[in-house]
């Protein structure tokens, strides 16, 4: 698949890749009920997370502005992408230190959580995503009342999928008896759902402040704020593809 | 009377302002624990912030730091209450002996931290930004002095304010190492000892918290100082006129400043005794200032990370045209590498002192192994960072020395390639070295020979670069300035912290060396080698760069000859008592060992090594103002921004250069390194 250019077809390839992760992510729950092997969710993880890193994060696109005048707004904008993407590297390291905390501390153990709301929240994240693609899409095709509603819908579910963990799963688990101080599943879950919490947060904020300002028009010639508002939720979905198997799919539930 | 904004007018609200806080701080102490307690942490800790921002007051009026510092200590006051009040809700414990309780500090420093940041004013331009309010990438500074205590986003002013900082810290650091090696210089406490109490500490614990805090607070200053030097010197190394990103450029910096707020407080509010390695499970359960310590080393790491962020975006994107990968600067290959390490690695330390923070606030059982945690788990994750943390600090000397070895010896530099690999040589092996801290810590033993090779592999790329070194030496027409000086010190001191390496690396010998004093002669070793002798290089070397005048030679001469011998002794001494069995953070050892004489002569060593700093410090200021005019090229180099008049022009070069050839090609006739092209639009 090359990435083309005009509305039509950048709108559908977004809708192929949303279609892509859907199944993955339904296959990944399949494995975990049935034969739940490891190397297969990890597998399926990583694929997830190269299809939103270069379908909907564009991660090629930091090759394509080595020219212009340096003071251009297209060679800034090539300047602040690489700013953005050394930051979500430098952000993938604390993530991958949770990783490390959960596989040590836990192993091939996961804490008992409820299933259905924790594939609910993980399709609400992807569904956000596929949305924050579009409303990206839109803006980059000039059209700004397309762009509003799909960052609105994406801002949305995003708050649901917040609400869905810090109110009700961490409540739900709670009830059942994982509390923070519970053990090391209970440590590693909460810090682990907390964090991605806080940067979901953090990309709400974000998004509210480019749906403001798109609303006014500041971003229809000059929309890296859109883009980096995007790139920076697709992060957030990359890290929740690999924090929903390594809390809820990998190994078997004790306690 | 005294004139307003001046060092004095400063002096004399700090005097005010802290016997107000002290008063303040007395009464509050008394209100809460009912009785007078005159070295406790409350008027200790009020005093402390009192004075400091009064202090800026004085010099410099109500805005810019003064502000900042103001807002940190309301920021920490509303937060503090604001836990204090949701415990009264709930019932909780209000005030104990250290004021507030432990969480309502936490919040409360957290909250300082960014009240700090809104009120030095370094996020005016992104709350206009979310506002929908564009601003320019560049401001006008204030003439003079004055600019260096308020936001300016020009790398070359922030520059100097990390230096600056980074000098500050390291008298405070050298401060309580004075003190504590004092009261080493004899076996038996003298001065620290039980009965004393200060800080609601008694007088080893005292000890514990200065070698603790000796510890971390030299590191930000490394850090810092390795930015300062970085941000200034980058920029015109590649010919950029500016970061790539000058604001965040300007926050990385101010971030750095109410973390060193926080370190300080971690002193007054009752210490901690861990070391800077701040371990599990002893630091689960140290006083306050074992949180205040976790959040100034967290937030400093934020400046850490987006500098070097900052750094890799704009040598990958501002080069001068014609500047290629094999005619970057020596030096910038350093800074890339070292950035590379800090971008990703801190965010690790970051981690696991955060993870111990809620082990403490919320009972999280982490590394808590009575809660089925593992506190070998800390040390993986905190060596992760802090081992490649020492690659941070001696990566930019080393690119320092190469940088400045060819200027002063007239010869191109020896096997470049080679050198600008080893620097990423040395980054990258050094990802996969960390778990030689934990030979003896209880990891899983088959880990401790692919770690002891690993760490070994490390002398591949240095023994490189002191290949290369030597190599560039030999029969060059050798001058020595007080820089060179410092260069040459550097090599030397270098390679004894480097032959001491390799010994501690083996397995074998390392489970009877760890935790001895010969660690810590070799680690002084590496950094003074490392970074002190070169940091102190390139001070002398770019500071006609920056102010247009030279540093006293002199006086330069007496801070080597003076500092150099010192040093070596410390360091050998300190080696060889710790080979006899001497161990390391302790406050006290036994007269029989037979170590008194030799502590002695390491103590007096020590008060040499502070004696000759503050020489360089008077130098330093003296010269500013004082000191010989230096506009032109006073090394002869051929780097670009010798080329055009010191002190640097507001915005660097005003005819961009274009890069011709090598740029170390000294005394070959007929090489050009760089030219000056005037550029078609007319603009930079």
């Amino acid at each position: 698949m090359t990435h083309k250019h005009d509305k039509k077809s950048m709108l559908s390839q977004g809708v192929f890749i949303f279609v892509y992760l859907a199944v993955l992510t339904g296959l990944e729950f399949f494995v975990a009920i049935t034969f739940n092997s490891v190397a297969v969710l990890v597998a399926v993880a990583l694929v997830k997370a190269v299809l939103v890193v270069y379908y909907y994060m564009h991660i090629y696109e930091l090759n394509a502005d080595g020219e212009g005048d340096e003071n251009s707004y297209e060679y800034k904008t090539g300047t602040n992408r690489l700013g953005l993407w050394l930051f979500l590297i430098s952000d993938s390291f604390v993530f991958g230190g949770l990783m490390v905390m959960r596989m040590n501390l836990l192993g091939l153990t996961r804490p008992h959580l409820n299933q259905t709301l924790g594939l609910l929240v993980t399709a609400v994240l992807l569904i956000s995503s596929f949305f924050m693609n579009r409303g990206e899409t839109m803006m980059k095709n000039g059209d700004r009342k397309g762009f509003l509603n799909s960052t609105l819908i994406t801002f949305l579910l995003g708050l649901g999928f917040f609400i869905g963990v810090v109110a009700v799963e961490w409540r739900l688990a709670a009830h059942e008896g994982l509390t923070p101080t519970s053990g090391p599943a209970g440590a590693a879950f909460y810090m682990m759902t907390g964090m991605h919490a806080f940067h979901v947060l953090t990309g709400l904020i974000f998004l509210a402040i480019v749906w403001i300002n798109g609303r006014k028009g500041l971003y229809d010639e000059k929309h890296y704020p859109v883009e980096a508002a995007a790139v920076y939720w697709h992060f957030i979905d990359v890290v929740w593809i690999f924090f929903y198997p390594a809390l809820y799919l990998v190994g078997a539930v004790v306690g | 009377m005294l004139r307003k904004n001046s060092l004095g007018s400063g002096f004399l609200y700090l005097l005010i302002a802290g016997i107000i806080g002290y008063g303040l701080g007395l009464g509050l102490d008394l209100l809460i624990m009912g009785s007078l307690r005159f070295t406790a942490p409350v008027p200790s800790a009020f005093t402390l912030l009192f004075s400091f921002t009064a202090f800026f007051f004085g010099v410099y009026g109500y805005r810019g730091i003064t502000r900042g510092l103001v807002f940190q200590i309301v920021g920490t006051l509303v937060g503090g209450f604001l836990v204090t009040g949701i415990r009264a809700l709930m019932g909780l414990t209000l005030f104990g002996g250290f004021f507030f309780t432990e969480p309502a500090w936490v919040f409360g420093a957290l909250v300082g931290v960014v009240s700090f940041l809104f009120g030095v004013g370094v996020m005016d331009d992104w709350v206009k930004w979310a506002r929908g309010i564009d601003t320019p990438e560049h401001h006008e500074d204030e003439p003079g002095w004055e600019k260096y205590f308020g936001v300016s986003l020009d790398h070359k002013v922030i520059g100097i304010q990390y230096t600056i900082t980074a000098l500050f810290l390291i008298s405070v650091g050298g401060l309580f190492a004075l003190i504590f090696r004092t009261e080493l210089a004899a076996s038996g406490l003298q001065f620290l000892n039980v009965e004393m109490s200060l800080f609601g500490q008694n007088g080893p614990q005292l000890y514990n918290t200065l070698m603790s805090l000796h510890g971390m607070i030299m590191i930000i200053s490394i850090l810092l100082g390795v930015s300062g030097i970085i941000n200034y010197v980058v920029p015109l190394l590649v010919g950029a006129h500016d970061m790539a990103f000058p604001r965040m450029n300007a926050f990385a910096f101010w971030v750095a400043v109410p973390a060193s707020v926080l370190l300080l407080m971690a002193l007054v509010l009752g210490g901690f005794d861990t070391g800077w390695t701040g371990y599990p499970p002893l630091s689960a359960k140290a006083p306050v200032g074992m949180q205040m310590f976790f959040l100034g080393v967290f937030t400093a790491g934020w400046s850490s990370i987006l500098g070097a962020l900052n750094v890799i975006a704009t040598v990958q994107r501002m080069r001068a045209k014609g500047m290629t990968a094999w005619r970057l600067p020596i030096f910038v290959w350093a800074a890339i590498s070292t950035s590379i390490i800090a971008l990703t690695a801190t965010q690790l330390i970051g981690l696991s002192f955060q993870l111990v923070m809620f082990q403490r606030l919320f009972g999280m059982g982490f590394f808590d192994a009575a809660k089925g945690g593992n506190p070998v788990l800390f040390q993986h994750l905190f060596w992760f960072y802090s081992h490649p943390a020492v690659y941070v600090f001696v990566l930019p000397g080393l690119g320092i020395i190469s940088e400045l070895l060819p200027v002063f010896v007239r010869k191109p530099l020896f096997g470049y390639r080679w050198i600008a690999m080893s620097s990423l040589g040395i980054a990258l092996v050094g990802f996969v070295v960390w778990a030689h801290h934990m030979f003896v810590s209880g990891m899983n033993e088959y880990l401790r020979v692919p770690f002891m090779y690993s760490t070994m592999l490390v002398a591949v790329p240095t023994g490189v670069k002191f290949f290369s070194w030597v190599a560039t030496i030999w029969k060059g027409k050798i001058t020595t300035p007080t820089p060179m000086l410092f260069v040459l010190g550097a090599i030397f001191v270098f390679l004894l912290g480097g032959l001491t390496g390799p010994p501690n690396a083996m397995v074998s010998v390392d489970l009877h060396l760890h935790d001895t004093y010969f660690i810590v002669g070799h680690f002084h070793d590496t950094i003074f080698g490392g970074f002190v002798f070169p940091f102190f290089a390139a001070i002398y070397y770019w500071f006609p760069k920056a102010t247009g005048r030279r540093m006293n030679e002199f006086w330069g001469k007496v801070h080597f000859w003076l500092m150099t011998p010192s040093f070596l002794f410390l360091t050998f001494g300190m080696m060889r008592v710790g080979l006899l069995g001497m161990r390391r953070r302790i406050a006290d050892y036994d007269p029989l060992l037979g170590f008194d004489f030799t502590h002695l002569l390491l103590t007096i060593c020590a008060f040499g090594i502070a004696l000759s700093v503050l020489i360089f410090f008077i130098n330093f200021f003296h010269s500013i103002t004082k000191g010989e005019k230096a506009d032109g090229n006073l090394w002869e180099s051929r780097s670009p921004e010798w080329l055009v008049p010191s002190p640097m022009p507001v915005h660097n070069y005003e005819v961009p250069f274009e890069v011709v050839g090598e740029p170390y090609d000294y005394g070959l006739p007929g090489s050009k390194y760089i030219e000056f092209v005037p550029a078609k639009g007319g603009k930079h």
